[in-house]
Order: structure tokens, then C-alpha cells, then sequence
């Protein structure tokens, strides 16, 4: 390989890095710093002082911005469950049951993916609000969960054409009936795809915002995005509280994206290509 | 120990015809094998057998009983794969046991059959290994083991050994063949190797565009194929073929006109072309380099030569006519020499030219 | 390899409606049914709490949208929207994909800095990028005014011009690491002989680009097109969280509108015929892009 000057290359490379950071380190940097610091002409780039006020404060009086995200944690990890559940076993039957019109089924359930959700609006609500499912987690977990369906059939059931056929017919030889064949064998070699397609589902839900919106009126089962920017209400913005209970929010999710981005980034990919 | 018998069985996919029709019957403990090349639908057959794929027309009999719409794991078959299809998350012991352990088979029981199986096939010390640690010979006994731990009526292959290189595909052929005879199972067999075929076979049945060519033992098939396709797909190497056409004296002479005889061996009635089929090894090399008299006599040059061990392949030109020899690997003629060869009146074959039938008295 | 015609393959397809049975209830019942509600919402009268029985309008409140100005502005502020953000996430995406296809050290870092944007909630997105708008103590104003580049603060939010800019901007930052994501899995998938056959001609990088990497990625580029536009053109918790579709009317989303419609004036009907209007373009144009990657297949 020839070699070229790298430095062209570094540097696109830390601006790309920079930018992307940007916003999440100003965040984090203006949660650090007092409301005077916050507010001050000329303007504190880095805190002084560097305070924990913000953070303490918000265990201490505003604790329901913590639960924002618990609300957030039940309902992704609900859906995400549920979505892999339903969504595993019909892209399973629908890739490798051999079903007639198979094909066109998952156009129609791919088209259906691509409805705006705030067409679903209107009658979600109106729905929900008789059957008795606002301001519930079960509520919104299977909204959510009808929401990504289409797309957890369309990634779990790519991953499953990549099974060899042969395996599943020296199951149905043995005796294995089709629904053991889906849990002991397919299930088991197609982990990966599991754990992927899972991470994806679960930041989707996390930061979906038009249902959790009109889903859920009560303060108190908000979800974090939602919750977090409806917070001011009446008054200004309390930047400090704001910027605080954001990074509180976001936390779990860079956490997870930076330990499984391996996993993230090769779903994504591998969804791409479909 | 059980016979399988095909009535006027058939698949078809919609307005696709996969298999004609047709019938057979596999006696018991025989060991069958449907040769063909790919597309011919000899695995269709064999997963119709199995329960893998649906019966469209006809039926399946084992032991007298009807088949079509029974479960495979209720057909008292067993299936060898192409591919192994061993579980990868699985030891070696809960792959030969699994078909066990789904019939509620007691523990001790599963453990002893197991045991004995894996000690017929060498496995012992490997039972508790996952499939990724074997070699693709252990990976293929495996698969061969899972199968006879059930105890099947019949034994189903298909195409096991194509994934073995070379060497280990005789050896395990060897293995296949000690197997049979110490089981005695009734087998059917699918490859597209005629090797194997021929090896292994009580009868074959050779398939070719989902129609069967002709059913017969290895030797049937060889000395007395039944059409065009079959002379020229099993022997190695291939049959050489030689259109000729009556002309008014009565002669056969090929269409390049290099090479004619005066009467055929056998009587094909008002025909006025037909198709001659001769083996390389049906095809002598004289001492003394000179034609003898009469028919099939003639004098070559020999374009190419191969020496391929205990034998040598010659490439022989008769005029346009190219003839493909099999001779003796010791002093033989090489490329540019001029020979007389002689063709084996007795082991001539005669094909028509339309139906590609074989032509017999 | 689709017959049914024994028993045995029966069985095997009846398992398998059991298996998708659990998913179509589900889509049916959160996806399909609400669109054909709205729609007949949309040609309808009623009130929320059923007091009322429903009253057939027909085409009334499609009429009424086809007299709104504020309707007309919404759709334009949507497609202006996407036409903006749309070839700027695509070239930013195609440079950021080409930058990470090189081999460079840090690149876990690099990688995770790409992940970020798109793994964020775009509300809380929204919310940090606001502040650092915020005309009196953001951070680019505080920046612009302390280098003396601007002797006034900028009102990023709150100037009809600039506002609809502000948004592209965050949009952009937000979604090119998806598109780099898409479009890097095209770029590792092309073949390095065809690179090296291409040195071995002696083509410059800028040739080997146009001839071997743009052709290729015409793929997985179409793909990034189509899913983006989408999200494009149902963009909500944007406009809802930075500038509530302000200045006045110039950042409103038609998805924003209809919402305002729905929840803020409760008028169900005249929003359920916004809401379909939506949904019919974007039915038509996801159509029309099955369409088009069937046929390239």
C-alpha cells in the first residue's frame, strides 16, 4: 500500500469526532457549572466553579426526572422483548415455513412500517382512551411494539435465511416438532441476530416521542424524552435542571451504544443491505 | 430389515414436473443408490422417501405400510446429509442421541445405544466434543452414527461424501460398504459420482431430468446400458460416441467419412442412422502397427497421450474422427505416433439416433 | 416451494400462521386499523367523547385543507425541509463513510462519535442544540460575539430566515452517521481487486471514486435515500422540541400541524384529514420506492 499523508486524514477525522461531541459535551459541561456560571457574560466555557449542585438537586427536589427514565427502561425493555418475541417467531415462519405468499406478506408488513406515526395519532388515542390503556405501560409497550414490528421481522428473518436448511431438516427427522426446532436450534445459532436486532428495538423505543407523547398525559408515566421536554412548563427553561436531567437520560444509552456498538453497528449494516 | 416400495410415485411443483412418475421396488437390506447429475431428481426422490417433501402422485409404501402423510420421525427412516447437519451448539453424544432423547427413551438406554454406536465408528473418545473440533471425516461419521442409533428400517443418504477430499472419500466408502454388510439395513443412496455408484450399489437407478434411465445392478448398467444418456454418464472415462449413416452400397459411414464398416453387429431394421457407443477400454492397440482385415480395423494417429498410472488415455485421430483409448501404462504409444487400433466387435454398442433407445437383436 | 398438497404440509403451514398470528393482531391492531379510523375520521363529524353519533361530512374538511394557507405552508415547510436536509446528510454521510473505510488508530472512537448522534433521542437532541442556540447564553452565540464576528446576538430560533437553516443543521448533525453507517456497509462490501485492478491501470484515487466506488454504492445509497426521506418528510419532535414550528409558522411540519390540530384545537376530523393527506403521500412515494428496488433486483 502506497503511503499517503496522513494528516489530511487525522484531521477530518477529530473535526468529525469533535462535532459529533460537541453537543453532548457542552450538555455535559453546562450540568457542571453553577446558574450563575450558566447565565454569565462573558461566557464560562469551562466551569468555575465545577459544581455537583445541579445533580444533587435533582435527587433531592425534582426526583421525577429520574423517574422519566425508569419509565423509559420498563417500556423499551417491554416492547424490546415483546417485539423479539412476536417478531422472531413470524420471521421465522415466514422465511422458513416455506408459506405461500410468504413474499408478499413482508411487502405489505414492510409498507406498513412506513406510516407516519402521527397519522396513528388520532385514533390510537381515541382507542386507548376507551379501552382503558392511557397512562399504562402496557399501553404503551404495545404501541411501541406494533411500531417495530416490521422492521424486527425484517431483520430476524434475514438472519434466518442464513441458517443452513439442512440442520432444521435433520431436526424434523428427529422427531423435533417445529416450534422446538424454532426454540433449541434457531433461536441458539442466530444469538447474534437476537442481540443486535434487541439493541436496536430498545433505542428505538427509548427515544420515540410522538406516541409516548400522546400515550402518556400523567407527569409521572412520562418517558425521558418526552417527560424531560415538557419539563419548564409555565416558566423559562431552568437550563441547569435541564441540562442536568438530559444527561441523566442519555447515560444509559451512551452507555450501552459504546459497549455494544459492535452488535449496533453490524444489525444496522446487515439491515441495510436488505 | 424392510422394503420400500414406490408406486407411481411422483412430484411436481404447480405445472413444474420435479419427478415423473414412476415405479420401484427396494428389496430388503438392499442398498439402492439413485445416480443422476444435479437437477436430475434423485434427492427429490430420496426426501419423498424421507417425508421432506410431499408426495403429489403415487405412493409410498415401507414395510407394507402407506407413507405419504406420515411425519418423517414416524417413518422409521434415518437421513445421512450432504452437509453433515450436525447441531454446532451441540457435543457429539447429544447429536447421536437427540432422536433418542424426542422418543422418551430412558437415559441408560440412550447412553448404551450411544456408546455402542460411537465404539462401531471410532468416536468414543470424541463424545464430548462440539462438531466444530472434529475433522470432516469425524463430522461425517457423526452423521452417519445419529442415523444408526435409531435403529432406522431404512437407511437414507444423500450424498454424504462430497464434501470429503479425495482420499478420505474412498476410505469412507470402504467404511460405508463394512457398514452394510455388518448392519444389513436396507439403503437408498444418492450421488452423482459414479464411482460411488458403482462401488456401492446392489442396483442403481439412474435419473436424468426427473426421469429414471434405466434400473438395473452396476453391471447390467455397464455392460447393457439402456439408452444414450446412461452409456455415456457411468464409466470413466466417458463412452466415445460416432454417428454413421447408411449410404446406398450399404455401408455405415461417419458423417466426416473418415471412418466406415461394412455391416453392424446388430440388425436395426430400416434404420438409416445410427449411433455408435465404444468404450476407450474396448478399443486395442495391434502389435506390428498394421490394420488387420475386416471391419473395425483402423489406422490412427495419436494426437494426445495421458499416463495415468497402471494406464494410459490416448487421443486418437481417424481422419476428423476423435476416439478417446484406454491402453496398457507400460511402453505406450505417445503423440505422433501412428497406430493400428482394433474396435471390440462384441462390446459395441448401437443407439438410436433419435430416442437415444439402445439398439439390441 | 410453495404446494400444499398433503396433509403433511398442512400442518407445517397452519404451525406457521400460529407463528405470525401474535404479529399481524399486533400490527393489525396499532398499525392498520388506526389509518383506516383516521380515514374514516377524516370524512367525518364527531365528538371525542361519542356524545355526539358520527355525521358523514364527505370531502368537507379535505376542502377546508385545500383552502388553508397555513396547511399549503406546513407541506412546504416539510418538503423544503427534506430537500435541504436530504443531499446534505448524503454527502456528508458518503464523505464520513469513506473517511472511516481507511484504517486509522482510535477508530472504536471514531465509530462510537459517528453512533452517537443517531443512538440520542432526537427530543433531547433537540433540547441540547437548542441551548446552545439560545440567542442570550448559547454557546454559539456567546462564541460569535466574543471573537467579535457579530456585534449582535444571532437569533438562530427565532429569525424566519435562519430558523429553518438551525433546524437543517440539527437534522444533519443527527442523521449523517446514519447514512456514513449505511453507506459504509456498500463501501466494505465492494471487492479490493476491482481497487487493485485499478491501480494496476494506474487510476488516480479521484478516478478510482467515480468509476469503481459510485457506481457500486448506488445501492446501499438508494437505500439510505428512501429510509431518510421518509423520516424526512414525518419529522415531529424536531420542530416540536426547538422551535414549537415557530417563528410563527415557518418551522411547522405537517406532521406538527396535525398534531396541533389534533390535541391543541381538538379538532379530530379536521386533523384526521391532515393526518391522511400524510399518509397518503407517504404511502405513494414508499410505493413507488418498493417499486423501484424491486425492480433493480
Amino acid at each position: 500500500m502506497k503511503t499517503r499523508p496522513r494528516f489530511g486524514l487525522y484531521a477530518l477525522v477529530i473535526l468529525s469526532v469533535v462535532i459529533s461531541f460537541l453537543p453532548i459535551i457542552w450538555l455535559i459541561l453546562t450540568s457542571l457549572k453553577t446558574t450563575e456560571g450558566i447565565y454569565a457574560w462573558p461566557p464560562q466555557y469551562l466551569p468555575q466553579p465545577f459544581t455537583l449542585k445541579n445533580y444533587i438537586n435533582i435527587f433531592t427536589n425534582s426526583p421525577e426526572l429520574l423517574l422519566y427514565v425508569v419509565n423509559s427502561f420498563i417500556v423499551a425493555l417491554g416492547c424490546t422483548v415483546l417485539a423479539l418475541s412476536f417478531g422472531g417467531m413470524a420471521g421465522y415462519a415466514l422465511s422458513r415455513l416455506g408459506m405461500r405468499r410468504a413474499g408478499v406478506l413482508m411487502v405489505l408488513i414492510l409498507a406498513v412500517s412506513m406510516f407516519p406515526p402521527v397519522s396513528l395519532l388520532p385514533s390510537l388515542f381515541q382507542n386507548f382512551l376507551s379501552l382503558g390503556l392511557l397512562n399504562t405501560y402496557a399501553g404503551l409497550i404495545i404501541a411501541h411494539t406494533g411500531l417495530f414490528l416490521p422492521f424486527t421481522v425484517w431483520m430476524l428473518a434475514s438472519y434466518f435465511a442464513t441458517l443452513p436448511a439442512e440442520i432444521e431438516e435433520a431436526a424434523r427427522m428427529d422427531g423435533m416438532g417445529v416450534f422446538r426446532i424454532f426454540w433449541s436450534i434457531v433461536i441458539p445459532l442466530s444469538w447474534p441476530g437476537f442481540v443486535a436486532t434487541g439493541l436496536i428495538v430498545f433505542i428505538f423505543s427509548w427515544n420515540e416521542f410522538p406516541l409516548a407523547l400522546v400515550l402518556m398525559t400523567q407527569n409521572a408515566m412520562r418517558t425521558a424524552p418526552v417527560g424531560i421536554s415538557l419539563y419548564p412548563g409555565e416558566y423559562a427553561f431552568p437550563w441547569e435542571t435541564i441540562s442536568t436531567a438530559t444527561v441523566l437520560a442519555i447515560v444509559p444509552i451512551l452507555v450501552i451504544t459504546a459497549i455494544f456498538q459492535k452488535q449496533i453497528v453490524g444489525g444496522l449494516t446487515a439491515g441495510a443491505g436488505k | 430389515m424392510t422394503e420400500v416400495k414406490l408406486d407411481r410415485i411422483g412430484k411436481s411443483y404447480g405445472a413444474v414436473v420435479a419427478v415423473q412418475q414412476f415405479d420401484l421396488t427396494i428389496r430388503e437390506g438392499e442398498f439402492l443408490v439413485l445416480l443422476g447429475p444435479s437437477g436430475c431428481g434423485k434427492s427429490t426422490t430420496l426426501r419423498m422417501i424421507a417425508g421432506l417433501e410431499s408426495i403429489t402422485r403415487g405412493d409410498l409404501l415401507i414395510g407394507g405400510q402407506r407413507m405419504n402423510d406420515v411425519d418423517p420421525k414416524d417413518r422409521g427412516v434415518a437421513m445421512v446429509f450432504q452437509n453433515y447437519a450436525l447441531y454446532p451448539h451441540k457435543s457429539v453424544f447429544d447429536n447421536m442421541a437427540m432422536a433418542l432423547k424426542l422418543q422418551k427413551v430412558d437415559a441408560a438406554e440412550i447412553r448404551e445405544r450411544v456408546g455402542r454406536t460411537a465404539e462401531m465408528l471410532g468416536l468414543t473418545d470424541y463424545l464430548d466434543r462440539k462438531p466444530a473440533a472434529l475433522s470432516g471425516g469425524q463430522r461425517q461419521r457423526v452423521a452417519i452414527g445419529r442415523a444408526i442409533v435409531r435403529t432406522p428400517s431404512v437407511f437414507l443418504f444423500d450424498e454424504p461424501l462430497s464434501n470429503l477430499d479425495a482420499k478420505l472419500r474412498v476410505k469412507m466408502r470402504m467404511e460405508l460398504q463394512e457398514l452394510h454388510a455388518r448392519l444389513g439395513a436396507t439403503s437408498v443412496y444418492v450421488t452423482h459420482d459414479q464411482v460411488e455408484a458403482m462401488t456401492l450399489a446392489d442396483r442403481i437407478v439412474i435419473m436424468n431430468g426427473g426421469v429414471v434411465a434405466q434400473v438395473g445392478t452396476p453391471r447390467e448398467v455397464y455392460d447393457r446400458p439402456a439408452n444414450e444418456f446412461v452409456a455415456g454418464f457411468v464409466g470413466s472415462p466417458a463412452m466415445n460416441f460416432l454417428d454413421l449413416t447408411r449410404d446406398d452400397t450399404g455401408r455405415w459411414i461417419s458423417d466426416c467419412g473418415s471412418l466406415s464398416l461394412t455391416a453392424l453387429p446388430v440388425d436395426v431394421g430400416a434404420r438409416r442412422q445410427v449411433r455408435l457407443g465404444v468404450r476407450p477400454e474396448h478399443i486395442d492397440v495391434l502389435e506390428g502397427g498394421v490394420p488387420a482385415a475386416g471391419d473395425l480395423s483402423y489406422q490412427a494417429n495419436v494426437l494426445l497421450d495421458e499416463l495415468l498410472g497402471a494406464d494410459a488415455l490416448l487421443s486418437l485421430g481417424i481422419g476428423e474422427v476423435r476416439l478417446l483409448a484406454r491402453v496398457g501404462g507400460l511402453a505406450h504409444p505417445v503423440r505422433g505416433d501412428t497406430v493400428a487400433i482394433q474396435l471390440n466387435a462384441a462390446q459395441l454398442h448401437l443407439f438410436d439416433v433419435e430416442t437415444g433407445a439402445a439398439i439390441r437383436s | 416451494m410453495t404446494s400444499i398438497t398433503s396433509p403433511l404440509d398442512r400442518r407445517r403451514h397452519l404451525t406457521g400462521i400460529a407463528f405470525i398470528t401474535p404479529t399481524m393482531l399486533v400490527i393489525i391492531a396499532i398499525l392498520v386499523y388506526p389509518i383506516l379510523q383516521s380515514i374514516m375520521l377524516s370524512f367525518g363529524q364527531s365528538s371525542i367523547d361519542g356524545s355526539e353519533p358520527y355525521q358523514f361530512v364527505g370531502l368537507k374538511h379535505y376542502a377546508a385543507l385545500a383552502q388553508s394557507e397555513r396547511f399549503w405552508n406546513s407541506l412546504w415547510v416539510t418538503l423544503l425541509f427534506t430537500g435541504l436536509s436530504i443531499p446534505l446528510e448524503l454527502a456528508m454521510g458518503i464523505g464520513l463513510a469513506v473517511l472511516m473505510n481507511e484504517h486509522f488508530k482510535f477508530k472504536g472512537i471514531a465509530r462510537l462519535a459517528v453512533l452517537f448522534p443517531w443512538a440520542l433521542p432526537t427530543a433531547l437532541n433537540t433540547l441540547m442544540w437548542r441551548w446552545m442556540y439560545n440567542t442570550d447564553y448559547g454557546l454559539f452565540n456567546a462564541a460569535a460575539l466574543q471573537s467579535g464576528l457579530v456585534d449582535r446576538p444571532i437569533n438562530w430560533l427565532g429569525d424566519e430566515t435562519l430558523a429553518m437553516g438551525s433546524m437543517v443543521v440539527v437534522a444533519v448533525w443527527k442523521t449523517s452517521s446514519f447514512m456514513a453507517l449505511i453507506i459504509l456497509a456498500g463501501l466494505q462490501s465492494i471487492p479490493r481487486d476491482l481497487y487493485e485492478a485499478g491501480r494496476m491501470d494506474g487510476m488516480t484515487r479521484w478516478q478510482e471514486f467515480r468509476v469503481i466506488t459510485l457506481p457500486l454504492l448506488k445501492g446501499p445509497i438508494l437505500v439510505a435515500l428512501i429510509v431518510r426521506s421518509m423520516d424526512a418528510l414525518r419529522t415531529f419532535e424536531l420542530p416540536f422540541n426547538l422551535t414549537d414550528g415557530g417563528p410563527v409558522t415557518a418551522t411547522e411540519s405537517l406532521s406538527l400541524y396535525a398534531y396541533k390540530v389534533i390535541f391543541d384545537f381538538i379538532e379530530f376530523n379536521y386533523g384526521a384529514a391532515i393526518v391522511v393527506v400524510q399518509f397518503l403521500v407517504i404511502f405513494a412515494m414508499s410505493l413507488l420506492y418498493i417499486l423501484t428496488l424491486r425492480n433493480k433486483d
